[in-house]
């Protein structure tokens, strides 16, 4: 393409973009992951060899685990969902209570009492999220942290469950009618740490996982690809809250006590310092944090009343120096960055791929998106005042004026993102749902004005994004990664790299979004939306800053999908590229109407020219 | 219940209020909540602990120090929290380096007082009087007299010195303050240092009354968020009528139902209000949040 390339990652000629040192990389970093894993199976047998003290050491390697396994909730919750979690030291106090109450009140089998803490931290999630969904992030820790209060404070006073202030104890996992040795218990902790990362994985790589991740970003966006913010949110923060009572119930079960003080937040600070220390954000990030945070730890053991203090400026420290935490830090790095392929100079495929959605079944006569009578004023402001349009399928429908008229209003009255004041929209027929996201699942599917990409995942995961409304599998089936995900997931990408080639992004699929230029970046959009298969297309403004190759490639997918059946619909104010391209054009001037017809018409219309250049005796003069 | 408890109320919810009003000191121009707001107010607490139960020497010199201290202390803060949110550009970073800052002088206080349940100094005019049949500590009316003139003298600061309107646009746009020439690194230390200073003056009134432990920092800094948001977040008077709503809330359920219930009633309402006022009861949105 004839634009800038934002310098695409370095030239060969270092060494760390040979192929051989990838190949290398991979092997070496296979083998560590080998290595640990067998250092951590086989520890036990090692201390036992080495150490008069075994138990002990073996103790802190599960403990570590535990920590490590609520680090990787509040990841998920944080890190991919965007969602400021203070409640998870006490997410992991309600776990340990519900393992505690089932294994000493209720004498019941400690497995059950696994899943009585996973049940618990779940609906505790749940609850907390219902009640914060409208608030903004910042009230969303407000509310997580006094959350975390009111746990600690009912564990202290609600003796009868809890034991009150000293807690219970003589919580202790059996193996049949015997006592399960700590080394057994050892072995069950790396189980769930193994568990709660393939959760993890699973989660994040799946449309689960993108949702949650389209949400964090925008949850405007989110919508407009049809997914509902609150659900991805609840979703993802439920599982969270699972996976926090369940280390909650792993640590009760090691130690043999829990008591109100380990929902403390002092306790909850090693979270956060695992947490950005490793890297947030990243799947093995809280688990290399927390290790070495462990190991920090046992080495000023002798000064233990220290700790807090210690980690407090680790954490201000790690923040400073490595903020995107060390495995961040390693990934950005040029020794550590993943190959990307290089730009290929893609030609624009002249088939149109069967990906393309298409539109058969609609009635003639029934526009596929209409509005009546909208009306939308912000206090005396007439954004939109008494708005008629009738939008065909099949066509390319205009919507031009000047700065100001309300045209951006309007997009937003039909997509729903605005409440009306009156009026209504219908789409083919049919009352519009309220709610944005469901605009979006009726088949409308909107390109906002500024660029609303997902900068920090790649080219095609942005485009997996806009598939999210189709996918049918639950989370649990794209945490097991049944047969019905793995097919789905193979035909997505597929799908989303046939829609990148015939939009000339195909060598790009793997970049960064955020490394695309403007001109890609807003061709990426429109390829995302049309991932969504919508009936109906509203791009705002997707030409401004264009390049005239990139305004054709642009002009040519607005042809192809009107040969396909869409509607789309087109705000400008490259009148060049409306006229050339539309079939009928509405003109909005101070949120009204003034002029609607085929091009020609508009052209010549004088309310139009007058809108625009106010004195049309000067036309004459100027033309 | 007995009408001293609308007194001890009034008295708490000075205290709040002083809290409150110091965390939209430091959110104003920074659009950051300070969770490590209510360690200074332990540090007030401590120093007037130190100096005049341990010391026996006056309250005088213990408010001098407390105000020399705590001003250091607002330096500090402004250091440990601003280096680590201009470096991170992490949206979170905020929000975690206020936390740690919280976490690193809670356990400072710990290990400086750890054999102390209560910093608890003798009150800085002792005894009270009666009126109407309530009987009214001293130091409670001082406290709710200091509580109001602070806020009243920022009110004023706000509103009609050139420092306050430096302040007032930094508010509402740090970049654009920054092209009309207002200092606005030197406005975000000063208000550090100015909402330091407050809340260790209130910690310094209320330790003769209130049990303040050397750890409990964060409650005060969230009752405080409590009160902040009831009012909304920047008006001094905001601060003023949602700490004296969250103090009689807080007492009035401490004395009829007794316990710690008193900590539930004010997060819940705090999780109430945020439910059906999303931002605030008078507060406007906040935006980049």
């Amino acid at each position: 393409m004839a634009t800038a390339d934002p310098a695409p990652p370095e030239r060969a000629g270092s060494l760390f973009d040979t192929e051989l040192y990838h190949r290398i990389r991979t092997v070496a970093m296979g083998v560590l992951v080998v290595v640990a894993v067998a250092v951590l199976l086989m520890w036990p047998s090692i201390t036992d060899y080495y150490s008069y003290n075994a138990s002990y050491y073996n103790g802190i390697v599960a403990s570590a685990a535990i920590s490590a396994i609520l680090t990787i909730s509040l990841n998920l919750s944080m890190g991919y969902g965007g969602m400021l979690s203070m409640m998870h030291s006490g997410l992991q106090l309600a776990g340990g209570y519900a393992t505690a109450y089932v294994v000493v009140k209720a004498s019941g089998s400690w497995l059950l009492g696994v899943a009585a803490s996973a049940a618990v931290g779940v609906l505790l999630a749940v609850l907390v999220l219902l009640v914060s969904l409208r608030a903004t992030y910042l009230y969303f820790g407000m509310i997580t942290l006094a959350a975390n209060l009111i746990v600690i404070e009912s564990g202290r006073e609600w003796e009868s469950v809890t034991g009150g202030i000293v807690g219970l104890s003589g919580v202790a996992p059996k193996l049949g009618d015997e006592p399960m040795s700590k080394q057994a218990f050892y072995y069950v902790v790396l189980a769930f740490l193994a568990l709660a990362y393939v959760v993890q994985r699973n989660i994040v790589r799946s449309g689960v996982g993108r949702a949650a991740m389209a949400v964090r970003e925008s949850s405007d966006t989110a919508s407009a690809m049809g997914i509902s913010p609150a659900r991805a949110k609840l979703l993802l923060f439920g599982v969270c809250g699972g996976i926090a009572g369940v280390s909650g119930a792993l640590y009760a079960l090691q130690l043999g006590f829990i008591n109100p003080d380990v929902g403390l937040l002092d306790n909850g600070i090693i979270f956060f310092v695992g947490l950005f220390l490793g890297g947030i954000s990243t799947l093995i990030g809280p688990v290399i944090g927390v290790a070495l945070i462990a190991v920090l730890v046992e080495l000023i053991k002798d000064q233990a009343r220290y700790t807090t203090l210690v980690l407090g400026v680790l954490l201000l420290v790690a923040m400073m120096v490595i903020p995107r935490g060390i495995v961040g830090t390693w990934r950005a790095s040029r020794a550590g960055r993943d190959r990307v392929s290089d730009a290929g100079d893609d030609t624009l495929p002249d088939e149109v791929p069967d990906v393309v959605p298409e539109v058969r079944d609609a009635a003639p006569e029934v526009p596929a998106i209409e509005g009546v009578g909208l009306v939308k004023h912000f206090g005396g402001v007439h954004a939109v005042d008494g708005v008629d349009i009738r939008i065909m399928p099949g066509t390319v429908h205009g919507i031009i004026g000047p700065n100001g008229s309300g045209k951006s209003t309007l997009v937003s009255c039909l997509t729903r993102y605005h409440r009306l004041d009156s009026g209504k929209v219908m789409i083919f027929g049919e009352e519009a749902p309220a709610a944005p996201h469901r605009v979006a699942a009726a088949g409308v599917t909107r390109v906002f004005q500024v660029p609303h990409l997902f900068e920090r995942v790649s080219v095609l995961d942005n485009v997996l994004t806009g598939m999210r409304m189709r996918e049918s599998y639950t989370w649990l089936g794209a945490t097991l990664r049944s047969s019905a995900y793995r097919r789905q997931d193979r035909a997505e990408r597929a799908e989303a790299r046939e829609l990148l080639a015939f939009a000339g992004l195909a060598s790009r699929a793997d970049w960064p979004a955020s490394s695309l230029s403007h001109g890609q970046k807003r061709l990426l959009e429109v390829v995302r939306a049309v991932a969504t298969r919508p009936k109906v297309l509203i791009l705002d403004e997707p030409a401004t800053g264009l390049t005239s190759t990139e305004l054709d490639a642009l002009g040519r997918l607005c042809r192809v999908l009107r040969e396909r059946g869409l509607a789309v619909v087109l705000i400008e104010h490259d009148v060049d590229f409306v006229m050339g391209l539309c079939d009928e054009i509405t003109v909005v001037e101070s949120g009204k109407v003034i002029e609607r017809g085929d091009p020609e018409r508009v052209q010549s219309s004088p309310a139009v020219l007058e809108a625009y250049l106010g004195r049309p005796e000067l036309i004459e003069e100027t033309a | 219940m007995s009408p001293e408890v609308i007194i001890d109320g009034l008295f708490a919810g000075s205290v709040y209020a002083l809290v409150a009003l110091a965390l939209a000191i430091v959110f104003q121009p920074t659009r950051i909540m300070n969770f490590a707001q209510g360690e200074a107010l332990i540090l007030g607490a401590a120093v007037s602990y130190q100096i005049v139960a341990l010391e026996k020497m006056s309250w005088a010199l213990a408010l001098v120090v407390t105000i020399v201290v705590a001003a250091l202390m607002g330096v500090l803060m402004e250091r440990m929290i601003m280096l680590p949110v201009r470096m991170s550009g992490s949206r979170y970073a905020w929000i975690i380096a206020t936390l740690a800052a919280a976490l690193i002088f809670q356990s400072l206080f710990n290990l400086g007082f750890f054999d102390v349940d209560a910093l608890r100094p003798d009150p800085v005019v002792a005894g009270g009087f009666e009126i109407a049949g309530v009987s009214v500590e001293w130091q409670e009316l001082l406290a709710i007299i200091v509580a109001l003139a602070v806020m009243a003298g920022y009110d004023l600061f706000l509103r009609r010195s050139v420092y306050g309107r430096a302040i007032r646009a930094t508010a509402h746009s740090s970049d654009t303050s920054v092209l009309m020439g207002i200092p606005v690194q030197r406005i975000v230390v000063l208000s550090f240092v100015i909402a330091a200073v407050i809340t260790a003056v209130a910690g310094l009134l209320a330790a003769p009354v209130i049990f303040i432990a050397p750890a409990v920092g964060l409650t005060f800094t969230i009752k405080g968020f409590t009160a902040a948001v009831i009012g909304g977040v920047g008006s001094p008077r905001g601060a003023l009528a949602g700490g004296m709503i969250v103090g009689l809330l807080d007492t009035v359920v401490r004395s009829v139902v007794g316990g710690t219930v008193g900590n539930f009633a004010v997060f819940a309402a705090l999780a109430v209000i945020l439910i059906v006022f999303p931002s605030g009861l008078f507060g406007k949105p906040m935006e980049a949040h």
